[in-house]
């Protein structure tokens, strides 16, 4: 048997995969990964991760071997290093596999000019599915585990690591993007073709107000010619709400599964992951598609 | 016949349009387009109803627009709209105990009628369930009497407690679980409505009545202590 135990839980870290999905009728949103491009990039080097990523924001968990040895690997920008069990510290690099063994400790400082990095673990993390997905949706309460992660949670893994060779990729170009192409949204009409045009012109800063949930932005603001309150139905991840105070919210995986107020526009999937990872005070503009 | 037309919805979404209004024939005919369309086997991610829109997602455009197709063959397929029923028919205890109903006298004052007639009305109709939505197993059911159409409270209450019935508008609803809410608070009910256990975790579905009947508080413990899983609740309440 072997064992990790969280020796730090970071800010906002949590079980994710790919996302939860035919549940939205019910009331259940899709979840998963904030940047999806990197857990497709961590499958190459552990392909049996059993759908069971660590997620974490801006602070990063620590992690201490307490039985055993486990096989992972690291997705993003971030900071890290390892203590070793006899007390020498190890550099370590994302992208790359890891072999920690009894008493090792990773230690993952920070995120870089970034926002969202993942660990994959070989065999996963031991946990059960939840409507078919091992997405954590905090605020509805439901996952293979339904928080996020505290302090002295534990994680067995059974199965032993099945290789100590070390695998590892180039570094992905996840290059920054601040300028998305969108879509126009169902309720473009409920804009003025003045405001629409103050959409595609102008500069939205980023919130610190930004989670799982949505990215609220800062800019000038989307006055509907219509209305701000339309009836509920369903919702997208990537839409561009805009509620009466006239500052879009970008939807991102744990979306509400409806929505009242009108949808201006939409990101493309891709955009939803390079969104993610802009901090606050990150300034970004959009560009109009008009063939769809 | 309402609908209207299919849209796209960015990339990777289509909405079925059913107009701008609402009524229980609307929201008829969005479930059971909602059933026929479940059962195409789409290579869809999410299909959502709501009032008078269904919300479909694929993972990309190619796949959206090779299931396009396929959708609007169905809509256009007028025999296939008469579907079997399959939802279902529910008579729920509640009980409208003080302890349970925070803001029934909000309803009282507002409409000039007794705690009595609140139950009553409450208790005298079938609602049709529009949607699922807000929250993990969160009916909209409706039509309430129009004796007890209310707005949302001006204040949302931070916790409401976990299987209280509420009122906004025209409509009533059932609280899952512990969540943050403007709607009126008149009553509770004695069990669970969404079972992560169960592969199929919601009790109610779009497109089932629901009617409530009154228990009293002992009667409201009596049901709450059977602890009844999502099967047992189907076949003890519903038909």
């Amino acid at each position: 048997m072997n064992s990790i135990i969280i020796t730090r839980a970071g800010t906002h870290s949590t079980i994710q995969d790919f996302g939860r999905f035919q549940y939205q009728h019910l009331g259940v949103s899709p979840s998963g990964a904030m940047d999806q491009r990197i857990i497709t990039e961590l499958q190459k080097i552990i392909p049996n991760h059993q759908n069971q990523f660590l997620e974490f924001a801006y602070v990063g968990p620590s992690i201490k071997v307490k039985e055993g040895s486990v096989k992972i690997c690291v997705g993003g920008n971030c900071n890290m290093s390892i203590q070793k069990n006899n007390n020498s510290q190890l550099e370590c690099q994302p992208y790359k596999s890891i072999n920690l063994f009894e008493g090792d400790e990773l230690i993952i400082h920070n995120t870089i000019d970034s926002v969202y990095g993942y660990i994959a673990f070989e065999h996963g993390l031991g946990l059960e599915p939840c409507l078919n997905s091992y997405s954590t949706d905090t605020k509805a309460g439901i996952g293979s585990i339904n928080r996020p992660l505290n302090d002295e949670d534990i994680f067995h893994i059974s199965k032993d690591v099945s290789s100590w060779d070390l695998t590892s990729i180039p570094k992905p170009d996840l290059e920054k993007v601040t300028n998305f192409k969108v879509y126009p949204g169902p309720q473009i009409q409920y804009f003025s073709d003045n405001t629409i045009q103050s959409f595609i012109s102008g500069v939205f800063t980023i919130t610190n107000q930004s989670d799982r949930m949505g990215i609220r932005l800062k800019g000038e603001s989307l006055i509907s010619s219509k209305s701000h309150d339309i009836l509920s139905e369903g919702i997208l991840p990537g839409s561009i709400q805009v509620p009466s105070d006239g500052q879009p919210i970008v939807l991102m995986r744990d979306i509400p599964c409806t929505g009242g107020y009108p949808k201006i526009a939409i990101l493309n999937e891709v955009d939803i992951s390079r969104i993610s990872q802009l901090p606050p005070e990150t300034k970004i503009t959009f560009d109009l598609q008009t063939i769809y | 016949m309402y609908f209207k037309g299919i849209n796209s919805y960015g990339d990777r979404g289509l909405v079925l349009d059913f107009g701008n209004e609402t009524s229980k024939s609307i929201s008829q005919e969005v479930n059971e387009t909602f059933l026929s369309i479940s059962n195409l086997n789409l290579q869809s991610l999410n299909i959502i109803p709501s009032f008078n829109k269904i919300v479909v997602i694929f993972e990309n455009s190619k796949i959206r627009d090779q299931n396009k197709n396929k959708i609007s063959m169905k809509m256009k397929d007028t025999n296939s709209q008469t579907n079997k029923k399959v939802t279902k028919t529910w008579e729920i205890p509640a009980c409208y105990n003080e302890d349970f109903a925070l803001d029934i006298k909000i309803i009282q004052k507002l409409h000039q009628i007794t705690k009595e007639e609140v139950i009553n009305l409450h208790s005298s109709v079938r609602y049709y369930t529009y949607y699922i939505g807000f929250m993990p197993g969160f009916p909209y059911l409706g039509d309430v009497p129009s004796q007890l159409i209310t707005p949302r409270l001006a204040t949302p209450r931070v916790k409401i407690p976990a299987r209280s019935i509420g009122i906004a508008k025209n409509h009533t609803c059932i609280y899952p679980k512990v969540s943050p809410g403007g709607w009126n608070i008149i009553g509770q009910i004695p069990f669970d409505i969404f079972d992560l256990q169960s592969s199929y975790p919601s009790l109610f579905l779009p497109g089932d009545e629901v009617k409530f009947y009154s228990v009293s508080l002992s009667e409201f413990e009596k049901i709450r202590k059977y602890n009844f899983s999502l099967n047992e609740l189907i076949k003890e309440y519903s038909s």
